[in-house]
């Protein structure tokens, strides 16, 4: 039962985050048509940006709000130059200039901030260790299954209520249909890659006091998030949050069941969606 | 009428004569690199048999080159010492696996295909990173003694690194012929029918998921081949092989080097190690200057560097 | 209903769910017939062909070619029995040659098409066989050109040459003519007429151009909301008042 809950809580608040990139790479992939290797760089640069800004104030509220929004200004700038000249291009060489995107931006953190691991300390209020049903928890991992589903529901209502939400939406059914309704489809666009970017970078910042800081947490879990969407169902906002709190569970309780093959489960996964329901749980669209 | 398309051989051979020769004026270190460059190169040009000419992006080659690459050390140290038993061995394995890989992933298109090549190139590395007792885990399998080669009598040995890289360079030479007779076979013309237009193929007649598969299997092949070859060369069978960081080079090499010419990829392979080299000798971020160079071929070279000169040198000729 | 018909469907229907696109379609076509299928769009027309060319399965009834039922068989099965089809959009193989483009159905034809060794060109079986395939259609003097290259009637021309390569017995042609001038039109009316007088090939086609079918077709089928309205030869269509009034009334005096 204990081993049941502990499980659970991991589960979720790892799948919260998962969520919180996986969302983002599928609005894009919706949208503008790119599957981003770049964006688990992104979620990367979140974390460092968050770090670094933090330095300034010794907050990490502060952290959170800022260095996010540094993280927007690359991705436009990504977006503006590099991407947009690949979207009539196969879907191989976007692959490819976002790879090498990756290439670059990891590097580049390695660079400045070095190789080696950084920690980024939580903020005092949800520094601590809570009692739940006997066993400590940290009150930082509720923090994160509390504030996935806030930013989603959020992300949700500008979806539904707001007319830029309405737009992406539906972009994400059917991309030319913006082009007929008079829609500057190149800044729609660039709004949704630095949305997508925030997204990513968001879940970089929360992650940072939960994980140490490496050039590399990119590359990890930008695989991760390819499966979540995969088996969401590319372009679906409600796939990215089943399957990234199904991936998220999954390798939880993998550490249980699994064994030595933990490491494999989230490739059967995706593996099995592919074969049984090769367009994903969900359908496409936001 | 059409015209019946003579191949012009004399380019690739001129270059099997320069690498025959290579080794007598280069230094150790150059030849090592060069033989590298061999191995990655039948890996690529494995690689893009399937994506230049099939139009399908597999994320998942490294599978079979680390599985070549472990057939081989685990043969090595159960004291098997045959080098052709060693190199068959190595691609039969391989072989089945990609047929494996293949009956499913090949129903799949585009992202969907290079997503699970990539899942199941990953489950490979799983194993082979958690199958400890096998496998030897993240260390990898070393290889202590080599394979030699009785030839008309005469035992050979491939210890120095001039020998290893004749062995290369000989089996690199022959598994490219092989792939490029199969290119250029009415197999390989219905395998460009499938790149421009599977729906079409199986309209005239073609069963396209048997076409599939075997081009993935004979892509996986020759991958398990180089896998062999790098195991022999580098003395050691390891997981990271079988990562899906691994995979992603093939892809590389080939759209750097062009995927629309069969050596394309082989020069590819080359220009990657040769700029790593060159870079490394400045500065430690290889990857940043490796990004910085590959996304203005991405975005100005749709033919590759290799493939984009060519098609310059043709037009003049 | 005719037993030695070369095309025999057998109360044809589909579903898109509880959605009937198509209903108890039953028709045969003679050897060497052209005929044609007219019908207002959403008629169920290509959801027809897809049915019978193995594009998907048809949820009910039967299709026999030559005799032999092909329900349900996958597309290369249905093209190994003899029939052959071209699509609305043209299906053509873009980046390879004219020559190629014709080689390949021959080459599954030949079965060759696991053959990993040899040169296509020097195949005489096949490029003879070829060349005389382009020469039906008019194209063996560009027979090396790249069909991306070639003008939009061009493409559709060979299309029709991979169609035929196989010599099939029978023809599904979805729209020949859409999207041609009045000229590119002309030439593929004339081809087709002198394809099924020469070589006896049945042809079966759809066409939103009425002046194409009536030209061509020795009988025409009129498919109405996913029911056969109508069946006959031209004069008996144009006099068919429930065609009129369904059909072609309002297309006349549209």
């Amino acid at each position: 039962m204990d081993v049941l809950l502990m499980n659970m809580l991991n589960g979720l608040s790892w799948g919260m985050l998962l969520f919180l990139i996986a969302v983002g790479l599928t609005t894009i992939f919706g949208v503008l048509g790119v599957l981003n290797f770049a964006h688990g760089s992104l979620f990367m640069l979140g974390a460092y940006l968050c770090m670094q800004s933090m330095q300034f104030f010794d907050s990490f509220w502060f952290g959170l709000a800022v260095g996010p929004l540094c993280v927007v200004a690359i991705g436009v700038l990504i977006e503006r130059f590099l991407l947009k000249k690949v979207y009539v291009r196969d879907v191989s060489y976007q692959l490819l200039l976002t790879f090498a995107v990756l290439l670059v931006l990891d590097d580049a953190v390695r660079m400045i901030w070095g190789s080696g691991y950084h920690v980024v300390e939580p903020p005092l209020i949800l520094a601590g260790i809570i009692n739940i049903l006997g066993h400590d928890y940290p009150v930082y991992r509720f923090f994160l299954i509390f504030i996935g589903p806030v930013i989603g529901g959020l992300l949700w209502a500008f979806f539904h209520f707001t007319r830029w939400g309405k737009i992406i939406r539906a972009a994400s059914y059917d991309n030319i249909m913006a082009e007929g309704v008079g829609i500057n489809v190149p800044l729609l666009y660039t709004m949704v890659f630095a949305l997508g970017t925030w997204l990513a970078a968001v879940g970089g910042a929360l992650a940072a006091p939960q994980q140490s800081l490496v050039p590399s947490m990119g590359e990890k879990i930008i695989i991760e998030s390819f499966i979540v969407v995969v088996v969401g169902g590319m372009g679906s906002f409600p796939g990215a949050f089943a399957g990234a709190l199904l991936l998220g569970l999954l390798e939880s309780f993998g550490t249980v069941f699994a064994g030595r093959l933990q490491m494999a489960i989230p490739y059967i996964l995706l593996a099995v969606v592919l074969l049984v329901k090769p367009n994903g749980l969900f359908r496409k669209g936001i | 009428m059409a015209v019946l398309k003579r191949h012009n051989l004399a380019g690739p051979a001129i270059l099997v004569v320069l690498l025959a020769v290579g080794p007598l004026v280069m230094p150790t270190y150059w030849v090592m690199l060069l033989s590298e460059i061999l191995i990655m190169g039948l890996m690529a040009m494995s690689f893009n048999l399937l994506f230049g000419f099939t139009g399908l992006l597999s994320f998942g080659q490294g599978a079979f080159f680390g599985l070549g690459a472990y057939t081989a050390a685990l043969l090595l140290q159960n004291g098997f010492s045959n080098l052709f038993l060693i190199l068959v061995a190595g691609m039969l394995v391989a072989c089945v696996a990609s047929l494996v890989v293949g009956f499913f992933s090949v129903r799949l298109d585009e992202i969907f295909f290079a997503m699970i090549t990539l899942g199941f190139g990953m489950m490979f590395f799983s194993i082979a990173h958690n199958w400890i007792d096998v496998t030897g885990g993240s260390d990898g399998l070393p290889v202590f003694a080599l394979p030699s080669l009785s030839l008309f009598g005469v035992e050979l040995t491939f210890y120095t690194p001039v020998t290893m890289y004749y062995l290369v360079l000989v089996t690199v030479v022959l598994g490219s012929v092989l792939l490029w007779l199969v290119v250029h076979s009415p197999f390989g013309l219905i395998l460009k029918s499938l790149r421009e237009n599977k729906q079409r193929v199986a309209f005239v007649g073609g069963n396209v998921s048997r076409l599939r598969i075997a081009a993935f299997a004979i892509s996986g092949t020759f991958t398990g081949l180089a896998g062999v070859l790098f195991c022999l060369f580098n003395n050691m069978a390891s997981p990271e092989f079988m990562h899906w960081s691994f995979s992603a080079k093939p892809v590389i090499m080939s759209i750097i080097g062009g995927t629309g010419v069969f050596l394309g990829p082989l020069f590819g392979a080359g220009i990657f190690f040769v700029l790593e080299q060159v870079i490394i000798q400045y500065t430690e971020n290889w990857m940043l200057f490796l990004g910085i160079v590959l996304i203005p071929i991405v975005l100005f070279f749709p033919d590759g560097v290799f493939g984009t000169l060519r098609k310059k040198l043709l037009r003049k000729v | 209903m005719n037993e030695d018909a070369v095309l025999r469907v057998e109360n044809l229907g589909h579903s898109y769910g509880r959605f009937k696109v198509i209903e108890d379609i039953s028709l045969a076509i003679g050897k060497g017939e052209t005929s044609a299928l007219i019908g207002p769009n959403g008629a169920g027309k290509t959801t027809f062909y897809n049915a019978i060319s193995g594009r998907f399965p048809p949820t009910r009834g039967k299709v026999y070619l030559n005799g032999e039922e092909i329900t349900g068989l996958p597309s290369h099965r249905v093209v190994a029995r003899g029939m052959c089809r071209s699509f609305q959009i043209t299906n053509v193989f873009a980046e390879l040659t004219v020559a190629e483009n014709v080689f390949t159905p021959l080459i599954i034809q030949q079965n060759k098409h696991f053959k990993l060794y040899g040169n296509v060109y020097r195949d005489k079986l096949i490029v003879d066989k070829a060349m005389h395939t382009l020469e039906q259609v008019g194209f063996a003097d560009r027979a090396d050109q790249t069909v991306s290259s070639l003008a939009y009637g061009d493409k559709r021309l060979v299309e029709m040459a991979i169609v035929l390569a196989r010599e099939p017995s029978v023809v599904l042609l979805d729209e020949p003519t859409a999207g041609m001038n009045p000229e590119e039109t002309e030439n593929m009316i004339s081809l087709i007429k002198k394809l099924a007088k020469v070589s006896g090939t049945t042809f079966f086609i759809t066409e939103h151009d009425m002046k194409v079918v009536f030209s061509l077709a020795e009988k025409i089928y009129v498919l109405h909301q996913g029911h056969l309205l109508a069946q006959g030869r031209p004069e008996e269509i144009r006099a068919n008042e429930d065609v009129q009034e369904a059909y072609l009334g309002r297309k006349v005096h549209a």
